[in-house]
């Protein structure tokens, strides 16, 4: 275990630590382009160099393990006349578009000027090297070869983590570009993970440019919701709209964030999002959808199925739980749901693309219920005259559903999700408008928070549900999400 | 339009990767032959090469690309190639490379259209010590100064390609 002294500070470390991760565990920052926690170590843009005692030249600290008794200097004015000259050398070339730049107030190159710069430039702007701006690579990106500084950490990303390999530095000295072959598309599931990484304006998201300066944004943690990896992310907002999403790196779930979770927040603007309800193919106000569904509901009840459902969080489906047996009083209701779960491709998709399997099995353990095996066959068989479910989750019985020709009633966000001959739908909020809890694959609890406000008038699912049961005539006494988890036991 | 590394080629492939432990450490010397057989590196060619070696395409073009050596268009009978680094510089290179522009009536990467001389300037040719150098296909020209020069230009003009 080598001792070393960084900045006057002494610190004790593993064997193999970097000079800059060792720097990290003292609090002490060192700047850095190329160097990324999660890639190999290129050690290409020298912005990292540290004077070493001792030692001839400045080292880059990224590359350099730390050894015993290492006296090692990060402010320096050997170190900071490095830096200086680094930021000139790589800004020589730099357009300075920054007013058209959509990475402006997020950019390495303007933080570490302001950092350890703030020297005028010595070259003329006629003098730069020009090259192809705004090209689109793939769905999700754009790359523009001007500001690209040359770090690698996209070159690395593809190869390294989705093993795809796409992108290489094309060319030698002044003339290198990151390029891809002519005609292929940056298209491998995680493209939006460069433009996260990319610590200049040289890939940005085709999604998210021009939407939004990033100083209007304001950030909420939450959990994403594309599948059952759940993992944590961070929703970027502003007035009432998600702008992105960006994943929050932990050590359990996630480092990076692929692009289908990533555009996951689209619907919840999308123009198809229900704040009225639906009966057959028209809108209606929320009060009366809510009324025709209870008087429904009242003709058919012990032949009312109720069916839970993987996408909606614990408390909702325990809501529903709570209107089969204390509202409707029927013995078919189901939150019985065995999706395979496991990472698909071997980075974050999983093989479940509901989010909350898991977290339902926690709602059936409380309040029981039938197999969903056994709820098709009682549907196949006609004894169920109407069922009531999320939209989704409708999906699962649909053979049954269709040979029966039973009155289907969902909840649905969006009206895209709206199975075919549905006889009713009831708006919700989604998990972007309201809390939730989630369970995901590895057994975590993953705690959604509300980024926006729902549509006037559109209330969280358990709420509707409370409603629902009173229209009936019965009480199921639903003040908040809390009194639906009544008697579930969460580790 | 399919490009087919020939059963030849890709029997001397194998032996030259034998050479090698790994497949990528034999791409450089199978880029060379590649340049033998056709001139030059066609983009085609890269990406027969990348599949005969199981690499990513995108590795063989950065690699094409990163050499000067490897040229990516048919050229003309001689490739003048001009040392453009350092010492060359110094000992009046740039001077060399202008007068043959304009002789020429070329720019750099441009064959003239009699299709016998192709211009460029390339990196380091390693030969410092007899700055400033120029490379002629596979010759070196040393020491040149501008009489030096049109001597040889006239020489290959018909078809010599004189002693250095």
């Amino acid at each position: 275990m080598p001792k070393l002294t960084i900045d006057g500070k002494s610190i004790e470390v593993e064997k193999g630590t970097t000079l800059l991760a060792a720097a990290q565990q003292l609090g002490v920052y060192i700047p850095r382009y190329c160097y990324h926690p999660k890639l190999s170590i290129s050690g290409n843009c020298r912005m990292c160099m540290v004077e070493v005692e001792k030692a001839p030249k400045l080292l880059t600290a990224c590359s350099t393990e730390a050894a015993e008794g290492m006296i090692v200097s990060t402010t320096s004015d050997k170190v900071k006349a490095a830096r200086r000259d680094v930021l000139e050398f790589l800004l020589i070339n730099h357009p300075l578009d920054c007013p058209i730049c959509d990475q402006a107030g997020e950019c390495g190159l303007q933080d570490y000027y302001m950092d350890y710069s703030l020297a005028p430039s010595r070259f003329r702007m006629a003098d730069k090297v020009r090259r192809e701006k705004r090209r689109p690579v793939g769905p999700h990106l754009v790359l523009d070869k001007e500001r690209c500084i040359l770090c690698t950490r996209c070159v690395r990303f593809c190869s390294e983590v989705t093993k795809t390999s796409e992108l290489e530095v094309m060319e030698r000295a002044d003339h290198s570009y990151i390029g891809l072959k002519e005609g292929k598309a940056l298209d491998n599931g995680y493209s939006l993970n460069i433009a996260d990484i990319c610590p200049v304006g040289a890939f940005t998201s085709r999604d998210f440019r021009f939407k939004s300066r990033v100083w209007f944004l304001k950030k909420v943690p939450t959990v994403c919701l594309g599948c059952a990896t759940g993992c944590l992310i961070e929703a970027h907002h502003n007035e009432n709209i998600i702008y992105r999403l960006v994943p929050r790196p932990n050590p359990d779930t996630n480092t990076w964030l692929c692009d289908h979770g990533r555009l996951t927040y689209k619907s919840v603007q999308a123009g198809d999002r229900l704040s009225k309800g639906v009966i057959k193919n028209g809108l209606i106000d929320l009060e009366p959808a809510l009324r025709e569904v209870a008087s429904r509901i009242d003709e058919a009840r012990t032949s009312v199925a109720i069916l839970g459902s993987p996408w909606l969080s614990i408390e909702d489906n325990a809501a529903l739980a709570r209107l089969a047996k204390d509202g409707v009083k029927t013995g078919s209701y189901c939150f019985d749901f065995n999706s395979e779960q496991g990472i698909k491709d071997g980075i974050l998709i999983n093989k479940d693309s509901a989010p909350n399997t898991s977290g339902v099995k926690a709602v059936g353990a409380a309040h029981g219920g039938i197999k969903l095996a056994e709820l098709s066959r009682r549907i196949t068989a006609g004894e169920i005259k109407l069922v009531l479910t999320e939209a989704r989750a409708a999906g699962l019985i649909k053979q049954a559903l269709k040979s029966a020709g039973t009155r289907l009633i969902v909840f649905a966000a969006n009206r895209g999700e709206i199975p075919p001959d549905t006889y009713a739908t009831l708006p919700y909020a989604s998990y972007f408008e309201t809390p939730g809890t989630f369970i995901n694959y590895q057994g975590l609890r993953r705690r959604t928070e509300p980024p926006v406000k729902a549509p006037e008038g559109v209330k969280p699912l358990w709420a509707v549900v409370n409603k629902l049961a009173a229209y009936s005539g019965d009480s199921l006494r639903l003040e908040s999400a809390e009194d639906a988890l009544e008697g579930i036991e969460l580790k | 339009m399919a490009f087919i590394l020939s059963e030849e080629f890709k029997a001397r492939a194998a032996k030259i990767c034998a050479r090698y432990p790994r497949a990528d450490a034999a791409l450089i010397p199978l880029l060379l032959e590649l340049q033998k057989e056709a001139g030059y590196v066609a983009e085609e060619g890269m990406d027969a090469l990348a599949q005969l070696l199981e690499l990513p395409y995108s590795r063989v073009k950065a690699v094409t690309t990163f050499y000067t050596m490897f040229k990516r268009e048919p050229a003309g009978k001689y490739h003048l190639q001009v040392c453009r680094n350092i010492s060359c510089h110094m000992a009046g290179a740039a001077g060399l490379l202008d007068g043959l522009k304009k002789k020429l009536a070329i720019e750099e990467g441009e064959t003239t259209k009699d299709g016998i001389f192709t211009l460029s300037s390339v990196e380091c040719l390693g030969a410092c010590g007899s700055a400033p150098v120029m490379q002629v296909n596979e010759h070196y020209f040393e020491n040149l100064n501008e009489e030096k020069l049109d001597a040889l230009l006239e020489e290959l003009k018909h078809g010599r390609l004189p002693r250095h």
